[in-house]
């Protein structure tokens, strides 16, 4: 017990005894417990009472292979690790996590995990079939529409197989993985400088979220920590992208309910936000100024400048946010539809805006802070309504607290001056894990090294986590809410198939 | 609503003027990477094909495993900086309306059935554009059971539009070019795709299009970027 670098608190709820768990040791926040193969479902069974929250679950190699399930919990990361012994079947944790069941699926069809008292299923879900159909409502003109992979728009692929009569919505399952590139297994063998550039390039549009996570799961696993001014410019690259993401999603709402002006405003904002990092970083996603230890240098743009260039952005939004928040033909719209519960939240183990949509706080700065997060008072942005109108108020919410960090931070960049990389050893080992919060909500990443070089890494991205609910956004909606509520959850098919 | 309209005419032109070679303004829309297409060789724009066909040009997009930025981007253009519908490119939802298909991504084994599809049932004359390095070549995926490795490795690519992701500038160029219309800058100065394409894409214009060639071809008469305004 010596090696524990965090002592387990009798308080927390999970003392290890209890899980029949052995302590092991980790880097800061992370909670790491060996546990029996049997013990799983009835370890999960114990984080469920504690008030747990369902991350992930996937496959590691460091120690020895072994199969992972990581929850949040006050604070803390807690990962449960089994160590898989040959073809043994383990014991499925979906009964108590709704959330794990696609992420059990996903290692049973990717890696052979039996797991017991899992449902078989005929469709594969990491390779679908677009052409395969399957109804489970029946009754008089009930009928079954498949709507992608193919989208009506300029849209990321994904499929959802709405049934309907025409009008209500009775079910509807949503379909992943038309896009899996392998992105996890594209990592493997690169070295921590060319393994950002494959994080930036999981999620395009929360490419500095990516590379953040990937960066601070480096440095914990090696044992180095980037220092303050590198953290403070991350800040910077991640919250403009925050701001891009959610000005996207306020375009795509108001254009969805044919708030054409209000949604060419919206585009004008997400524009300028987009040429200011362009401007400061020359990639309009702020690509390649991430790297493992620090960032790469100084962004390109008089820091005065900046905070001119986010005065300007903050007045225009100001003005927008009013006229778009006081349209009442958008605003009918929005309000009451799309409603998810705070417990079918929670039980789903949902994050990012949705899940702070509905009354929850999960925000992965202010639950673990990291990075410059350590040093700044976060507000954090929740709305008690649970409809798609509270998505968007808490995406207005979250805009007006980027630009005060933004600008918080930009000012302390301006009065101080330092470094901006740490080295890393150079054979660096290890195996930890990295999270940021994304603009589509908590990002977390599992990386092993060994010998300088990846191992393998594992990415829980937030938006495979929030799809799953999108299965129950129609209690009361019908067909026609179908693009703005989609639209509501904000999120990137890409992120989600990896 | 009164509000929403004062609001625009406030603002004025925001339009983006289309950067001549060179020019400053590229660093305020533009990114570090490549910023404009290439045709591919033996590849016919489509004012060559049909004589006709020149100011309602119909887009349609396919998603075959792009990362999500590219999406942005090609959605950037009919935003009110670019606004490519004052240039004739409208975006269709039905494919077989469609004269242009944008491609995204290295082609992933889900996707490749309903590219071919969407393909097929779209009328000739029909012009493919590669939008991203994934979809140009392997780039960061590389063929494998996964993917395809890129679109060529499915079925011929009429236009490159390189860059992880290419700015909105460079996918305006591809549409330019694979419709076949004057690219400002890339006239007749030697910087246009390949050697032969920027007299072949003027011999296909005949009489009648040379006298407008430069007004008719600028992307933007407006004020040159927002800070202008």
């Amino acid at each position: 017990m010596s090696v524990v670098q965090q002592p387990a608190r009798a308080t927390t709820g999970y003392p290890p005894e209890r899980l029949g768990a052995i302590p092991e040791p980790a880097p800061a926040g992370e909670v790491r417990l060996r546990v029996g193969a049997l013990a799983l479902a009835s370890s999960a069974r114990a984080m469920h009472e504690a008030g747990a929250r369902f991350v992930t679950v996937f496959l590691a190699d460091t120690p020895e292979r072994s199969l992972i399930a990581a929850f949040a919990l006050r604070g803390e990361l807690i990962l449960l690790r089994v160590p898989a012994s040959g073809d043994a079947v383990c014991e499925s944790i979906g009964a108590w996590w709704p959330a794990a069941r696609w992420a059990e699926r996903e290692l049973a069809e990717l890696h052979g995990i039996q797991f017991s008292g899992e449902d078989r299923y005929a469709a594969r879900l990491t390779a679908p079939d677009p052409d395969s159909v399957e109804r489970q409502v029946s009754g008089l003109d009930v009928f079954s529409i498949p709507y992608g992979p193919v989208r009506s728009g300029i849209f990321e692929a994904i499929q959802f197989h709405i049934e309907t009569g025409g009008e209500d919505v009775p079910r509807i399952h949503t379909r992943p993985f038309f896009k899996r590139r392998g992105m996890e297994d594209r990592f493997v063998g690169l070295g921590p400088e060319a393994g950002v550039r494959v994080a930036e390039r999981v999620a395009g549009i929360a490419s500095c979220a990516y590379a953040a996570c990937f960066a601070q799961a480096v440095e914990r696993a090696v044992g180095v920590q980037a220092p303050r001014r590198a953290e403070r410019w991350r800040a910077v690259y991640c919250e403009l992208e925050r701001m891009a993401c959610h000005l996207d999603v306020i375009a795509k709402q108001a254009e969805t309910t044919a708030l054409y002006v209000g949604q060419a405003r919206f585009q004008i904002l997400k524009e300028q936000v987009m040429r200011l990092r362009s401007r400061l970083t020359g990639s309009r996603f702020a690509r390649g100024m991430i790297v493992a230890g620090g960032v790469r240098g100084e962004g390109t743009m008089d820091l005065d400048e900046l905070l001119a260039a986010l005065d300007r952005i903050e007045r225009d939004l100001r003005r927008d946010r009013r006229m778009f928040l006081g349209t009442a033909s958008m605003t009918d719209r929005l309000i009451g539809s799309g409603r998810l519960p705070r417990a079918l939240v929670e039980e789903y183990g949902a994050v990012g805006p949705l899940a702070r949509g509905s009354g929850l706080s999960t925000d992965a700065r202010h639950e673990r802070p990291y990075g410059n997060y350590t040093r700044l008072g976060l507000r954090v942005v929740s709305e008690r309504d649970t409809d798609a109108m509270a998505r968007v108020r808490v995406r207005f919410g979250e805009l007006s607290e980027s630009l005060r960090i933004l600008r918080q931070t930009v000012d302390h960049l301006r009065r101080r001056d330092g470094e901006l990389r740490t080295e890393l050893p150079a054979a660096g080992e290890g195996a930890a894990c990295g999270w940021v919060e994304a603009p589509q909500g908590e990002l977390v990443m599992w990386v092993e090294l060994r010998e300088g070089l990846l191992r393998r890494v594992n990415i829980a991205s937030p938006s495979l986590r929030n799809w799953a609910l999108f299965d129950h956004a129609f209690p009361k909606d019908v067909l026609t809410d179908f693009a703005f509520i989609e639209h509501s959850f904000g999120l990137t098919p890409a992120g989600a198939d990896r | 609503m009164l509000e929403w309209i004062q609001r625009g005419l406030s603002q004025g032109r925001i339009t983006t003027r289309y950067p001549r070679a060179g020019q400053a303004a590229l660093a305020d829309i533009a990114t570090t990477g490549p910023t404009r297409a290439f045709l591919a060789p033996g590849a016919r724009p489509l004012a060559t094909r049909a004589g006709g066909l020149r100011r309602s040009i119909h887009v349609r997009h396919i998603d075959c495993g792009s990362d999500g930025s590219e999406e942005w981007e090609i959605q950037a253009l009919w935003n009110p900086f670019y606004d490519i519908q004052r240039l004739g490119f409208f975006l269709t939802n039905a494919p077989r309306h469609a004269d242009v298909l944008l491609v995204t991504g290295p082609v992933t084994a889900p996707m490749r059935g309903p590219l071919q599809r969407t393909w097929t049932v779209m009328p000739e004359p029909k012009a493919l554009i590669a939008v991203g390095d994934e979809a140009c070549s392997e780039g960061l995926c590389r063929a494998d059971a996964l993917t395809a490795g890129g679109v060529e490795a499915v079925m011929a690519v009429d236009v490159y539009v390189p860059g992880s992701p290419p700015p909105p500038i460079a996918i305006l160029n591809g549409l330019l070019l694979a419709a076949g219309l004057p690219v400002p800058g890339q006239d007749g100065d030697g910087t246009a795709g390949t050697a032969g394409d920027s007299s072949a894409r003027k011999a296909s214009y005949g009489s009648t299009r040379t006298a407008s060639d430069g007004s008719r071809g600028e992307a933007g008469d407006g004020v040159e970027g927002q800070e202008a305004a």
